[in-house]
């Protein structure tokens, strides 16, 4: 881990906002000039331990395997002992070239996802914030958490159905009801065709538009409401109270959506599983599935080298995500 | 309250009224599929020809075990939230505020883990550690590993909230001399409901539709959860008939949407006294 | 042996629990202070089982889409009082429960009944996972077993395989729309013939698509090369892909596919891919008229249909100078290495295989399932044929008839593995990316051979 990533990711962390930066610079006023006892030290630490024991137990240790087991030749079918290999895995996979195509394809999938996931529940949460009626809003609100209490396994079976070619609902509309397509042209959404990535990004911002929609709306309930009735007195129009008001108050909870969603849109596994299955030339075989495909489906299972390619797709994944908060930085 | 123009007001409810459909729709698709007749439902034609009732009634005597495992899944999501939210909230809080030795290490490892691909590769690892715990095979056991699916995400979101809360509100708290503790309870929790909001949300959803672990970890159809019994049903070589798995979805998500709608009022009141506070 | 100390003094702990001299806090207590830690928890919220802890009941584990298909299991079940039944946890081909069970030379379960010979059979003994039949098995169930099956479920000379569910590919149709295309309601015998009458079927108008099959390799590249010859395995166990056969197999393919339905190719919606395919739709929608597939897939798909009688099945047609031979495979049953009551597991699985409602309940159907899986023994169908059965349906015996010829796709750790690696690739030609269908089924054995080296 080099330093430059680590001070990157914690100069970026904290608010970026005026108002909120006392919170990180300490509080003389209840500690004072003297260093912290040790009891006060241990004390604070009890509030973290619960996540650190879980996280060391469920986390660390994985990955330290994971890590250990990419610089050896171990094969899960068989019982011999893992050997030390150096970086014989790494330069396999990184002189792969379905390595570099399962890697783009997972991030061209993100690329469409992602801003679809993120713009379209923060304008409905916008819609839904300015609504009076409390009933009404209730109601919306309700509606918009339904996605959210299906079972993934469940999503996934519905939006087969409406993808369907022969019999599901979009076709039929396509087909039956508008007379654009036939069955010998209708497009063919899912199963590892070029649609089928569009197909589930598309599955995927129907399935998260609620909940991330209660994420903007509780950084919305946060927002003093003085503040846009304020610059609406001074003239300001609705575009730019949003602009200027809404919207830079909504860049934290935006931020933590783009950390997590890009880290689970880059590592989409079961959609593509079910969507695409272990064809090498879908759009849907991305780096996960080749790792899981190696480390589970194919010959002995070789989850040394699948384990370099997690690895190699994660280190990408980091540096990608570095730049990125590169850029969110240069513009404070 | 500011009066909006009815033009506003109506643009701005026909765009929601468009995103609540495509919401139900798909929804509504399904409530009918669930209730046509086989050859109806192999017709995209959205009303059937003929209705037939019976496919609820075959999924209650298939699935003999579907109310338990409907349990298991509550029981599990309910515990795995709770327990998240307390690690989450004690720990947010401690870093902002309390900021001990070393919190800032952890929150750098709490990013770079949500990049590791560990949730495919460690399953063998978890596989692991349950059975030495010898938790495998039980409902119970399930909860330690949802805990971790979600806690990095977690902890960083009740972060980034109590970073919200001003500096000086937890010192004077302290100031009249209240420790850390009932600072939290006092002013570190009121102030940070809605953050609560959405990790519950996201907890909810991640341990409620969670299926490789369940699958692997667990061997009586009677402590599995939801989702593994309900993959086996439309999976393999005898794959239930579509309107059965559409009635298996009814009864599966009916159950959560009421209960979502009854507990809304609890769920969104965070949100609104976060917004009449400040 | 830390872990042997930690196992005696938990035992304890757990008996005082269970005797009541102890309460749950101080159980916890005494097994936190002793360094037990977490594992304390686990005694606790398992308790309940302990009970079985020293012998357990025989305890198999099915397949969830075998008790779906056959409900009769139970009734089996119910003749061995203690059985402790159980659904697998497997989905697809998925084994990395067992195999990581079998690393620590354990077994949760004793017999595994869901084992597909080609797809995972070699993974299984690999990994130590499952041990031969022979010593268990009786000698005259071993004779009964049909010389092709038996010949598929062995390997170096030994049983892994105890076969149960038998699936053949063949050819079913819609009687409705063929009739309706003025064809005549009978297996056509040749694909020259089955390619012209799907022709028909679609210039009648009576369906939109004439034919259609499952692209996955294993249920049409591979049965239709052997209904050519079945002699194309290489020394190595491996399909020969650029044999003669498979190459007139793989243009037949694309003739049928230009009378198909266009989403042929596309992936299935379950098990990674390999099930709940687009033929299987088609058929149940009344679009196609003839089907190619394991029988119990348009068994299932006819019940969508208006009038579920309009299916008729028969076997698969012939290259004009062919074997006419097919595909088959059995899910059978598997023995755990490190399982236990193993003599009790072949008498459970000789009286699953035997079971004549089961096999009743199969071949003629149910209210709730029609699988169309067949018997494995001779003896079980010569008894059919001596005193027919009323609701012996015609298809039965042209099975019985054909598995003197079909065979089994030759057991190989890439058994599976080459049809999927090779699918888009033969489908290159499929698609007329590619002209030369050699030319395509070279590099399909370029990237098999590829990714074996990597071992």
């Amino acid at each position: 881990m080099s330093q430059d990533l680590l001070q990157a990711i914690l100069l970026w962390l904290p608010p970026t906002r005026g108002e909120t930066a006392k919170v990180t610079t300490g509080n003389p006023a209840i500690n004072g000039p003297t260093p912290k006892s040790w009891l006060v030290e241990h004390n604070n630490w009890v509030f973290l331990l619960p996540t650190v024991l879980f996280f060391v137990w469920y986390q660390v240790y994985p990955i330290i395997r994971v890590v250990w087991i990419s610089f050896t030749d171990y094969k899960y079918l068989t019982n011999d002992p893992a050997n030390w290999v150096g970086f014989d895995n790494y330069v396999e996979a990184l002189s792969d070239p379905l390595m570099w195509d399962s890697l783009g394809r997972a991030a061209y999938f993100t690329a469409m996802f992602l801003p679809g996931t993120i713009i379209i529940p923060l304008l409905l949460a916008v819609l839904i914030h300015g609504v009076q009626n409390q009933r009404l809003a209730t109601v919306y609100r309700v509606i918009l958490l339904i996605p959210a209490v299906i079972p993934s396994t469940l999503v996934f079976v519905l939006w087969k159905w409406m993808y369907n070619y022969q019999i599901g609902p979009i076709n039929h509309f396509l087909v039956e009801v508008t007379g654009w397509f036939t069955y010998r042209n209708a497009p063919q959404w899912l199963g590892g065709t070029d649609l089928t990535l569009p197909s589930v990004a598309i599955m995927e911002v129907w399935w998260g538009l609620g909940y991330h929609s209660v994420f903007f709306l509780a950084g919305l309930a946060a927002i003093p409401k003085d503040l846009p009735e304020a610059a609406r007195i001074d003239g300001a129009s609705e575009w730019q109270v949003f602009w200027h008001i809404i919207l830079p108050r909504l860049q934290p909870i935006m931020l933590i959506l783009v950390i997590l969603r890009f880290g689970t849109s880059m590592g989409v596994i079961d959609e593509y599983l079910i969507f695409g299955g272990f064809n090498r030339e879908s759009p849907t075989y991305t780096w996960t599935i080749f790792m899981y495909d190696q480390a589970f489906k194919t010959g002995l299972w070789r989850q040394g080298f699948a384990a370099a390619i997690g690895m190699v797709g994660s280190l990408v994944m980091m540096v990608f995500v570095t730049w990125l908060i590169y850029i969110f930085r240069s513009r404070d | 309250m500011k009066k909006e123009f009815p033009l506003t007001n109506i643009i701005r409810h026909t765009l929601i009224v468009f995103f609540m459909l495509t919401i139900l729709l798909p929804l509504a698709w399904v409530l009918l599929l669930s209730i046509k007749s086989m050859p109806d439902s192999m017709r995209g034609n959205l009303w059937p020809r003929k209705f037939d009732f019976n496919h609820y009634a075959y999924v209650f005597e298939k699935i003999d075990t579907l109310p338990q495992n409907l349990f298991n899944s509550i029981y599990v999501t309910s515990a795995t939230v709770l327990i998240t939210s307390i690690c989450a909230i004690l720990a947010g809080y401690a870093i902002v505020h309390l900021k001990p030795k070393g919190s800032l290490f952890l929150v750098t490892v709490l990013v770079l883990s949500l990049y590791f691909p560990t949730r495919v590769v460690s399953i063998i690892s978890i596989y692991e550690i349950q059975d030495y715990l010898s938790l495998i095979n039980s409902t119970n056991g399930l909860i330690l590993p949802y805990i971790t699916l979600n806690l990095a995400v977690s902890v960083l979101i009740m972060r980034s909230i109590f970073q919200l809360i001003p500096g000086e509100l937890i010192d004077s708290a302290r100031m009249d001399g209240a420790g850390p503790w009932r600072t939290l309870w006092l002013i570190g929790i009121p102030l940070a409901k809605n953050g609560l909001v959405v990790i519950i949300i996201v907890n909810f959803v991640t341990a409620w539709g969670e299926y490789l672990l369940a699958a692997t970890l667990t061997n009586d159809q009677e402590v599995r959860t939801m989702p593994v019994v309900l993959a086996s049903a439309q999976g393999g070589m005898g794959q239930w008939a579509w309107p059965r798995i559409a009635a298996v979805y009814v009864i599966v998500v009916l159950p959560g949407i009421i209960a979502f709608a009854m507990a809304q009022k609890l769920f969104f009141k965070g949100l609104m006294e976060g917004a009449l506070k400040t | 042996m830390r872990k042997e100390k930690e196992l005696i003094y938990q035992q304890q702990l757990r008996q005082d629990l269970l005797d009541r001299k102890m309460d749950r806090r101080e159980f916890i207590s005494k097994t936190l202070t002793a360094g037990l830690g977490l594992a304390g928890v686990g005694v606790i919220s398992n308790f309940g089982n302990f009970a079985q802890a020293q012998s357990r009941p025989l305890t198999p584990t099915f397949y969830q889409w075998i008790e779906d298909l056959h409900p009769g299991i139970p009734q089996v079940n119910s003749r061995f009082p203690d059985v402790n039944y159980q659904i697998a946890p497997v989905e697809g081909f998925g084994i990395e429960r067992f195999v990581a069970e079998a690393k620590k030379k354990d077994s949760t379960w004793d017999v595994y009944v869901g084992q597909t010979p080609f797809v995972e059979m070699t993974a299984m003994i690999e990994a130590d996972v499952i041990e031969p039949w022979d010593n268990y098995i009786p000698k005259d169930v071993i004779d009964d077993i049909i010389p092709s099956i038996r010949e598929e479920c062995t390997i170096n000379g030994k049983m892994y395989g105890w076969p149960f569910l038998l699936d053949v590919i063949g050819t079913g149709w819609h009687a409705g729309i063929v009739k309706e295309a003025g064809l005549p309601d009978s297996a056509p015998a040749t694909w020259q013939d089955y390619l012209s009458r799907a022709d028909q079927v679609i210039e009648s108008g009576a369906a939109p698509f004439g034919a259609t099959f499952d692209a996955n390799g294993w249920r049409s590249l591979a049965p239709f090369t052997h209904s050519l010859s079945s002699d194309v395995y290489t020394s190595e166990g491996l399909f020969d892909f650029t044999g003669d056969a498979a190459i007139e197999a793989l243009m037949l393919m694309k003739n049928i596919m230009s009378k198909s339905h266009p989403d042929i190719m596309l992936a299935g919606t379950s098990d990674g891919g390999v099930n709940g395919t687009p033929d299987e739709v088609a058929f149940a929608a009344q679009r196609v008229g003839y089907y190619n597939k394991y029988f119990n897939a348009p068994l299932r798909m006819a019940q969508y249909w208006d009038n579920p009688k309009d299916l008729r099945m028969g076997p698969l047609p012939k290259f004009a100078g062919g074997e006419g031979s097919t595909v088959f495979w059995t899910t059978g049953a598997a023995l755990f290495k490190h399982g236990k009551n193993k003599e009790k597991a072949a008498e459970y699985v000789k009286a699953l295989t035997y079971d004549q409602q089961i096999w009743k309940d199969s071949i003629a159907g149910t209210e709730t399932a029609h699988p169309g899986q067949l018997p494995p023994y001779k003896s079980l169908y010569a008894g059919w044929k001596s005193s027919q059965p009323d609701w012996l349906p015609d298809f039965v015996d042209l099975v019985r008839g054909q598995l003197d010829q079909a065979k089994a796709i030759t057991n190989h750790l890439f058994g599976l593995q080459q049809f999927q690696i090779g699918k888009p690739i033969w489908e290159s030609y499929l698609k007329g990316e590619e002209k030369n269908p050699r030319v395509a089924m070279q590099k399909v054995v370029d990237a098999v051979q590829a990714e074996m080296k990597r071992g």
